[in-house]
């Protein structure tokens, strides 16, 4: 028989990201909120959660090890926590990030070895990022108009990116360009891009409507010169084609993390409107507002906890090896469209205090609603799925 | 225990009979069936000598049961497993083959319990004729096993389990119910055949959208319907976790008051979504009975006025919401 309890080993690990959530995620994430500004990478929590081995919910040693995958549940578990606190913190944190998946993934022993060696410093907290988006080129990632030259010992990378997170403090961006627009995904390749490279330039925070506590930057590619070294993979690894599956592969990974993401922050919305219910004694009269409050705060549980049953279940397919594309596009799709609705009653229940700022639930309604867009929007979720089901041709 | 969403060989070798048995069986006869109003007695006896759906099965193995029948055929799904969710509390004699009992949850209080004996009036149960019936109202629930009226109704689905209005006049209470679970049961039981019953109806859209052409190509890759279609497939998925969630709990012994109302109002809600427009992908097609999915979308409609109805169950989950802990446990 199925069994969903979360477990004892992860009870452990999911009690320090909650004492941790307290204390410092929460009261970082709505204070940056308050200052319409991301926490800077020199504020001493980053530091002390870096030393304290706490800045990497999915760390370096995690991802570099070999044999059997654990950590597709774990991912999704501690993702729902860590949002549950505040997403925008949970995005901020040092670490790989996004940038991970694909180094791990595609980089060659040699790249691993040199890049992964800043994480190795357990003093100072470091950053990677991963730069697909475009201002041209969101969901339709084939569509990216970056290139890539080859000249000498180098590659000269053109273009621009856009709502990078991490990118400006980030030691080295995962940078993806073409070597032939008319090739499409085929012409794909991934750069490391270091911090300080000539040509990186005009680095330049994005405004965002929620998720504050987390820079998402744009850049530009000025003839900007690669070492032929920084190539991810190396050229044998685009002889075999992949190129666009890393991305991909990068990508599908993250979906079920994403949607515990949503998760989280409905969660966060439920408590709090509960909380509100009972602190402004809401429902010890029985007026008929009570009885509406009752059956919102009833559907936002239950939607959030189906929801984060699909999350399990593609995080579970991840973790037997069984294919989990559609499972993980199901999740995504139904987990950040229930959390946006899930949010949106939290501020009906509030009432007036739910619209104004420091209700703190309609920084959850705009903070949720990016968990239907990054790493694909609902509607490529939907797109993913009927491919699948019913071979929706491509394009 | 640890994580796991892996069925074990029994629950797969049980799944996989009963899905044998709906397609090689039921699937042929489920318009006769409809129109006698009853399952062929012949099937009744085969289904009961599979032994799948015994007292002993518990919840889980019983939700992948009605989940599988209900996806050919709802109706006879509710026939077969005679005993239903019953089958707990009345022991022993609601196993053998052709054995029926209805569960009423009694929402609006229409029965009186006087001296022994229960009168009331309940306009449906999905049932032309029964061995016993069980009553529940609020926390107090009788068995009663005589002095029924079962009149016939003509109900908008579920033909061949049956259907008439049932009346208690004086009917002897033969015992309490002692299980409080017995609601969670119920509500587990009908959320698993609104799984079932929407699967089908996604099933047979689906396909029928991958064959028909309109504007050059299988209406399926329309985006309008292509993303409908997955929208459904996501309804069906979302609602078979959320029973097996509460299946599962029940088999642990646990109270799962939560788990099975929320199962029922979800599986309800993605049922009552996947019906009408399973419907609606096959046009006027699907408003003809030459195609089954007219029949699932009244199935499911009939199903979800099941166990007090769906509002019930929200009633249920809305009283404990305030209360209710939804972290990661």
């Amino acid at each position: 028989m199925i069994d969903l309890a979360v477990g004892a080993e992860l009870e452990a690990e999911l009690e320090g990201v909650r004492r941790l959530g307290r204390e410092f995620l929460r009261p970082l994430g709505i204070e940056a909120d308050r200052n319409a500004a991301p926490v800077p990478p020199d504020h001493p929590f980053f530091a002390m959660a870096w030393r304290m081995g706490l800045g990497q919910p999915l760390g370096v040693d995690e991802r570099a090890r070999a044999g059997p995958r654990i950590s597709a549940r774990r991912g999704v578990v501690l993702a729902e926590e860590m949002s549950y606190w505040d997403r925008g913190m949970s995005v901020a944190m040092p670490g790989l990030g996004l940038g991970g998946p694909p180094l791990i993934g595609m980089g060659t022993a040699e790249q691993k070895e040199r890049f992964l060696a800043p994480f190795r410093d357990r003093e100072r907290p470091h950053w990677a990022a991963f730069a697909m988006t475009e201002p041209g080129a969101g969901s339709d990632v084939a569509a990216i108009e970056t290139t890539a030259v080859r000249d000498g010992d180098a590659w000269v990378l053109r273009g621009a990116k856009t709502f990078i997170s991490n990118a400006m403090r980030a030691d080295w961006i995962v940078v993806w360009a073409t070597v032939d627009r008319s090739a499409g995904r085929a012409g794909h390749r991934a750069f490391i891009v270091e911090r300080g490279t000539p040509g990186l330039e005009d680095m330049r925070y994005e405004h965002k409507m929620g998720l504050i506590a987390y820079e998402s930057s744009s850049f530009t590619l000025r003839d900007c010169r690669v070492p032929a070294a920084n190539l991810l993979g190396g050229e044998r690894h685009y002889a075999e084609r992949a190129g666009f599956k890393g991305a991909m592969r990068s990508f599908n990974a993250t979906r079920p993390a994403i949607a515990a993401m949503a998760i989280g922050i409905a969660r966060s919305a439920y408590d709090a409107a509960r909380d509100f219910t009972h602190a402004h004694h809401v429902l010890d009269r029985p007026t008929p507002r009570a009885q509406r409050v009752r059956e919102k705060l009833a559907r936002m549980a239950r939607k959030l906890e189906v929801g984060r049953l699909l999350c399990w279940r593609a995080a579970y397919l991840a973790d037997v090896e069984q294919p989990n594309e559609v499972e993980a596009s199901m999740a995504k799709a139904f987990a950040a469209t229930s959390a946006q609705e899930a949010t949106g009653l939290a501020v009906d229940i509030l009432g007036d205090t739910g619209v104004t700022a420091h209700g703190y639930v309609e920084k959850l309604y705009r903070d949720v609603k990016a968990m239907d867009i990054v790493e694909g929007t609902g509607q490529i979720q939907r797109l993913v799925i009927a491919r699948r089901l019913v071979g929706l041709p491509n394009a | 225990m640890s994580f796991t969403l892996a069925l074990s060989d029994e629950e797969r070798l049980v799944q996989e009979t009963a899905r044998r048995f709906a397609e090689e069986r039921l699937l042929p006869r489920v318009r006769a069936h409809e129109q006698a109003r009853g399952v062929a007695p012949e099937l009744v006896r085969e289904f009961a000598a599979l032994g799948l759906a015994g007292a002993e099965a518990g919840a889980f193995v019983r939700a992948l049961v009605l989940e599988e029948l209900a996806a050919v055929d709802p109706g006879a799904a509710v026939a077969l497993d005679g005993a239903g969710p019953a089958g707990a509390v009345l022991g022993r004699a609601a196993e053998g083959a052709g054995f029926r009992a209805v569960v009423v949850d009694d929402v609006e209080e229409h029965f009186r319990f006087r001296d022994g004996a229960l009168d009331g009036d309940h306009p449906w149960v999905p049932a032309d004729r029964i061995d016993a019936a069980v009553v529940l109202q609020g926390d107090r629930g009788w068995i009663v096993r005589a002095g029924w009226q079962l009149t016939a109704v003509k109900p908008c689905g579920l033909e061949a389990a049956g259907a008439s209005r049932f009346v208690l006049v004086g009917a002897p209470i033969a015992s309490r119910v002692e299980d409080p679970r017995l609601r969670a049961h119920l509500r587990t039981w009908v959320a698993a055949l609104l799984v079932g019953a929407a699967r089908g109806a996604h099933r047979y859209a689906m396909r029928y959208a991958m064959e028909r052409t309109a504007f050059g190509r299988p209406i399926a890759h329309h985006q309008a319907l292509a993303f409908l279609i997955a929208d459904l497939a996501i309804a069906v998925d979302v609602a078979r976790l959320a029973v097996w969630r509460a299946a599962a709990a029940l088999d642990r012994g646990e109270p799962a008051e939560w788990e099975a109302a929320s199962a029922l109002v979800e599986a309800a809600e993605q049922a009552l979504f996947v019906g009408p427009n399973a419907v609606q992908i096959l046009g006027g097609h699907g408003f003809m009975k030459d195609h089954p999915v007219e029949k699932w979308m009244r199935d499911i409609r009939t199903l979800a006025g099941l166990a007090g109805g769906r509002d019930a169950a929200e009633f249920t989950t809305a009283a404990l919401a305030p209360e209710h802990e939804a972290g990661l446990r």
